[in-house]
């Protein structure tokens, strides 16, 4: 089948396009256009703008942590329930797997990374990205507080010893990439350790939290692995932690590095509550540091929950909940908080995090460099994305919502002061394109001959919150699953993964080893692809190495 | 042997399909309960629930909303079956059941891996302690005394005086300083057979000793694989089990959606039970036009309407199921796998032969 868009606004940065166009697609895949081949179907897009599927890089949708979030909080709904085939009425959205793929695809967004999936708890999360519809997912493993890692450094095994580890649990857990959190914090936190910093050391192993990361900064990159290491880095959330990104960043030291939300770490100590935004300091050091990478993790007001394997942080934000409750878990060689937040216009560090994020946005000058996070839920549920795209396109719009928050707020951040104005292009380039190449997916994120068909139209309006809301044609892989804001057909995409290469003696070894320290074998957190319970539900994408 | 009965007698398998669609087309409130399943088994009966504008509810939902009650109003602080042998220093077993719902309890739990010292209290057995003997140390024994226990260890935990406590207040200042003085200490408790006040006070108690140190609950999870529907009704619905979607969308209420109380109060006229990993019969009391799949039908009062034999999940056939000793969703093999039906494979069967959804 032979489908034509037609005379659409083609933005489709990795091909340097922008202007009036058509994009072909045959079945699957989108193609040159046909010398002299007749569409089977052609969709006329005159006036409308027509990019390829948005990428979300870091997106908590998926697994233990994020169900408990769902149990501990019945009253809690997606903010919207725009994208709802409309049969019946509803309140708003639930919190469910099939809403998550709705919602998304409604938005124009066809591929979605859960960025912690936890080794041992690798079968329920994929159980999870097999029952959302419609979108394509990945998964980002979680290293960094294993006992077994942590040995590895403690006795200073060599270089290949923890590749093949982290080739191993990659595999067994199917996933993306490799993510770090709070490197050591974890497993620090269970000797009663209550702050960790990134030359702290963790108790009994007497390893640092920057050997950790530089560790695995290396292994992922001896690997080949397309995604390089994924950081959530130490203190997160705490006035004065600017000095803790700025280490960090420094310690990529030129190999490739995404550091993760750095809005939570966006933070000084000026002012009379020692609290401001240090963003313009960490921007400067982001456009300097060239082999780094960002996301946002932008704030947004209103009621959300947070959902973290940083165990300390959660811990230590606890008493901070709203509504008053939680869950701190100790999970094997890992662990996770679920904290309800609700972020507050009238707060004053609320807004001090709401303007940092946009500050991170707007004075990163390159758009393939910084991403478009709400680390949902943590930030803002994903289905706020809408209003951050027309905030970072209308500086009017900003106008209008710094002249109703705290004054003293304000005037601790740049943010007045910056008049950048994101292009749709720009837009583009940090959902689209520049996505699909951080996690090495070279047929998404673009309109060139062999991607993937996956295509969002949208109608430009002046209200871009209202546009990006609703997109008035999404096709996934070919198949046209949006129109107008609606869920049409509901397909299932598959899940993303690697699969680097090892030594065969790192299976013996690890069997060795689960039975020694769990009493247990290893099969207990494997992801076997008949347990998924889809047909042909995982797409391996190649290694570099 | 028949695999399939219809009113008592035995009938082809797509003679019961048939009977049993029809049996809930006709229904204007199906409760889907039992729910003993695996994952695949789960995932189908919500769709089922989804499509009819049925409700969801698993035969050990009391015991889970117990736990569940306690998060949710308060929050709670867990860790792993695996981090809890590994780490505990201090192991503070709590109210009767225990090795009912974990058998394997002892010999997970008892001694460290690493050799390392842990002490082991046990508050209000109850009845038995197993054959645990000196192991483990008993601290009072009626369970009905339990919440004032709990509540009077809190207040001396916290260094404030506490009432009239059931156990002598030396002993009780003892255990206190003890908890208190733990590295790792762990709250092991099973809410089948425990009062809600009693949990939330435990949830409490091991909330306050973090403010100094690290301490920790494991709760053990009912049979029937309870947890791991819960997980998936978490998922695909938003909610936990006793969700319905009678109105088109999944709503939650646990006194609402309680298949027990539908069923006796007739709100509820026609019942799917499902109860794989062993015959268990429902538990209501009012009789209603019943479809049951279960490996036999042993304990049932009389012949449902519709029955179907279904294999038993990790042993007939594979599984997803949560498992005790990691308290993860784990893939259990079946190793040989029989010819029998698996529950997801019934109910695929029964929702294709349902009038297509009605255009609303």
């Amino acid at each position: 089948m032979l489908t034509r868009l037609a005379n659409g606004h083609v933005i489709d940065p990795a091909h340097g396009r922008d202007g009036i166009g058509d994009v072909w697609l045959r079945d699957t895949r989108i193609v040159d256009a046909p010398p002299a081949g007749k569409a089977d179907a052609t969709y006329d897009v005159s006036g409308k703008i027509v990019m390829a599927g948005a990428i979300d890089i870091h997106s908590h949708i998926a697994g233990n942590n994020e169900n408990m979030g769902r149990l501990l909080l019945p009253e809690q709904r997606y903010a919207s329930d725009f994208s709802h085939p409309g049969h019946k009425p509803q309140p708003r959205g639930a919190w469910n797997t099939g809403e998550t793929g709705r919602l998304y695809a409604a938005m124009g967004f066809t591929t979605v990374v859960e960025p912690a999936v936890l080794p041992h708890q690798a079968l329920q999360a994929h159980l999870e990205l097999a029952d959302i519809p419609i979108i394509d997912k990945a998964a980002l493993t979680v290293l960094g507080n294993d006992d077994f890692l942590l040995n590895l450094l403690r006795r200073k095994e060599s270089a290949e010893a923890l590749r093949d580890y982290v080739a191993w649990t990659l595999a067994n857990s199917r996933g993306l990439g490799v993510k770090v959190i709070n490197a050591g914090g974890a497993a620090a936190f269970k000797d009663n350790v209550r702050s960790f910093a990134l030359d702290d050391e963790v108790p009994g192993y007497g390893v640092s939290s920057r050997a950790i990361v530089k560790a695995l900064q290396q292994a992922v990159n001896d690997l080949g692995l397309p995604h390089p290491l994924h950081v959530h880095c130490n203190n997160l959330g705490i006035a004065g932690n600017v000095e803790t990104a700025l280490a960090t960043i420094k310690a990529a030291e030129g190999l490739p590095l995404h550091l993760a939300h750095l809005q939570f770490y966006s933070y000084g100590k000026e002012g009379p509550r020692g609290f401001s935004s240090a963003a313009a300091r960490l921007a400067e050091a982001v456009n300097a540091a060239k082999s780094v990478t960002v996301d946002v993790g932008q704030v947004m007001f209103g009621q959300t929950v947070t959902i973290s394997c940083d165990v300390l942080r959660q811990f230590n934000a606890r008493n901070g909940a709203r509504p008053k409750k939680y869950v701190i878990f100790d999970g094997d060689s890992n662990g996770a908080g679920i904290v309800p937040y609700d972020y507050r216009r009238t707060d004053f560090y609320n807004a001090v995090q709401w303007a940092a994020g946009l500050e991170l946005f707007l004075l990163t000058d390159d758009p393939s460099r910084v991403f478009f996070t709400t680390d949902h839920p943590n930030g803002a549920p994903f289905t706020s994305y809408p209003d951050i795209f027309a905030l970072l396109m209308d500086r009017d719009l900003r106008a209008q919502w710094m002249a109703g928050l705290p004054k003293e707020a304000m005037e601790l951040t740049t943010l007045p002061s910056i008049a950048r104005e994101y292009t749709l292009n720009e837009i583009a380039t940090m959902t689209r394109a520049a996505p699909a190449r951080l996690l090495g997916l070279k047929d998404r994120g673009h309109l060139g001959a062999g991607a993937l068909a996956d295509i969002a139209v949208y109608t430009p309006a002046r209200d871009k919150a209202h546009m990006f809301r609703a997109a008035a044609l999404v096709f996934k892989s070919g198949q046209l699953v949006v129109r107008d804001g609606a869920v049409i057909a509901e397909s299932f995409g598959r899940t993303v993964t690697v699969a680097p290469a090892r030594e065969r003696t790192i299976e013996k070894r690890m069997r060795e080893y689960y039975d020694q320290r769990y009493g247990l074998s290893p099969d207990f957190f494997m992801v076997p692809e008949a347990a998924v319970g889809r047909p042909d539900p995982f797409e391996a994408v190649p290694c570099s190495i | 042997m028949a695999d399939a009965w219809v009113r008592g007698q035995p009938a082809t398998l797509e003679r019961a399909i048939t009977e049993a669609a029809k049996l809930l087309q006709q229904s204007r409130l199906p409760v889907i309960a039992g729910l003993g399943t695996d994952v695949a088994g789960a995932r189908a009966a919500i769709a089922l629930a989804r499509r009819v504008g049925g409700v969801i509810d698993h035969m050990h939902s009391a015991a889970l909303l117990r736990d569940l009650n306690a998060m949710r109003e308060g929050g709670m602080m867990i860790t792993t079956p695996n981090e809890a042998r590994l780490r505990a220093d201090l192991l503070l077993l709590v109210g009767p059941g225990l090795l009912e719902v974990w058998p394997e309890l002892p010999a997970r739990l008892l001694a460290r891996p690493d050799g390392g010292k842990r002490r082991i209290v046990w508050l209000c057995p109850g009845d038995g302690t197993g054959n645990l003997g000196a192991a483990v140390e008993t601290i009072g024994k009626d369970p009905a005394e339990l919440p004032v226990l709990l509540a009077a260890l809190r207040a001396r935990c916290a260094g404030r005086p506490a009432g009239k406590p059931p156990i002598d207040a030396q002993k009780l200042d003892a255990l206190a300083a003890d908890l208190t003085k733990s590295h790792f200490g762990v709250a092991v408790w099973s809410a089948a057979e425990q009062d809600e006040i009693a949990l939330e006070m435990l949830c409490g108690l091991v909330k306050d000793l973090n403010a100094t140190t690290r301490f920790t609950g494991l709760p053990l999870v009912p049979p029937d694989n309870a947890a791991a529907v819960q997980q998936a009704s978490g998922w695909l619905t938003g909610f936990p089990l006793r969700t319905g979607f009678a109105r088109g969308y999944p709503e939650h209420d646990p006194w609402r959606f309680d298949a027990i109380r539908l069923v006796d109060s007739g709100e509820a006229d026609c019942a799917l039970w499902i109860s794989a990993f062993r015959p268990t019969p429902p538990a209501w009391s009012h009789d209603l036009p019943t479809i049951a799949l279960t490996p036999t039908l042993d304990g049932f009062r009389r012949p449902p309407e519709v029955a179907i034999a279904v294999g038993r999940p990790g042993v007939d056939h594979d599984a997803v199921e949560h498992l005790p000793a990691t308290g993860t969703l784990t893939a259990v093999s079946a190793g040989k796998s029989s010819s029998a039906l698996a529950v997801a494979t019934a109910i695929a069967r029964i929702t294709a032969v349902l009038p297509t959804a009605e255009p609303c």
